[in-house]
């Protein structure tokens, strides 16, 4: 019984806290940082516990999801990062749409895929005012479905590097 | 996004502790965290008490619980005046005082750090609790980045890749 009043004055002794926000973080690796290095960084016991919480076949597809992206090779995985991290700190509503398109693209036809492609890190190089014009271009209009050409839009806009 | 305990909301990070929040304002916070290290204690800190409230597994009743429990509702009945008045003064067995303390103890706890946090140096990375649909989700989102990179390379994604 003795132990709870000795817990109570530790607590107590603790005081009233302030926020204290750190200077900002200048490196590359705390600047990428997102769920799954956290996730990397539990132990063993507390990921485990947190899959417990799943049915067991969807929490051996994460483990092994997991699996493959930490076993990724180490270029793909940083450019993978640093798109991420520039999608992580669009708004929800940003995130949204690009996260539409993205999947719209994915059941593009596979011929189709490579030279979408490659119109949207074309555009996302160009200038504003250069970019309005490729987008309300004829060429542009014709070589793109009105799907396609939402897609390039979108993901040029919004994804910039 | 402000400050939960500083503009004296720390239900948030409560919430978020017990994954109770939605996916966005969950990634909000977790960039708060990057730069607070008072909050990510806190957080930190209800993690641990949601484990040990999950890790506490009630006793098991025996099967003739109910029988004795009759029993001495009983024998209460037949007390005399002295005995009642004394019996809430006995002390408790130990065995049924210590689990008893412990979740006192616990809640006390909980309910200080909510209304005073401590302050803290950085707190340990390793303190932070991913739950595991926030990590399945970010694996989504990963997956359709992934499959757009590699879509003009020679590498195109395995169907099933990550």
């Amino acid at each position: 019984m003795a132990i709870l009043p000795a817990l109570l004055l530790a607590a107590m002794a603790g005081g009233q806290a302030k926020c204290q926000q750190e200077p900002e973080k200048p490196t590359a690796q705390q600047i990428l940082e997102n769920s799954i290095d956290r996730w990397n960084r539990m132990s063993p016991e507390e990921r485990e516990r947190e899959l417990a919480k799943l049915p067991p076949a969807r929490a051996r597809v994460i483990r092994q999801r997991i699996w493959r992206y930490n076993h990724m090779r180490p270029e793909e995985q940083q450019a993978l990062r640093e798109r991420y991290q520039t999608f992580s700190q669009l708004s929800p509503e940003k995130q949204q749409i690009v996260r539409r398109r993205l999947q719209e693209f994915r059941e593009l036809p596979a011929a189709r895929q490579p030279i979408v492609h490659r119109e949207v890190e074309r555009v996302r190089l160009l200038p504003e005012a250069q970019r309005e014009a490729t987008f309300n271009g004829e060429p542009f209009r014709s070589q793109f479905s009105p799907a396609e050409q939402a897609m390039i839009r979108d993901l040029s806009t919004y994804l910039p590097n | 996004m402000n400050c939960p305990i500083e503009s004296r909301e720390p239900e948030i990070l409560v919430a978020y502790a017990a994954g109770e929040l939605e996916l966005e304002t969950a990634r909000a916070l977790e960039r708060h965290l990057d730069g607070c290290a008072a909050c990510r204690l806190m957080v930190a800190d209800q993690a641990v008490v949601w484990r040990a409230l999950d890790a506490w597994e009630a006793p098991s009743v025996s099967p003739d619980f109910d029988r004795r429990l009759y029993r001495r509702i009983d024998d209460g009945v037949r007390l005399t005046w002295w005995e009642r008045i004394t019996r809430p003064f006995r002390p408790m067995p130990l065995r049924q005082a210590l689990p008893l303390t412990a979740s006192a103890g616990l809640l006390l706890m909980a309910g200080l750090l909510l209304q005073h946090p401590t302050p803290v140096a950085p707190a340990a990375p390793a303190g932070q609790i991913v739950r595991a649909n926030q990590v399945e989700r970010t694996l989504d989102d990963l997956e359709l980045l992934r499959h757009f990179n590699a879509a003009d390379t020679d590498q195109s994604p395995h169907p099933d890749a990550m």
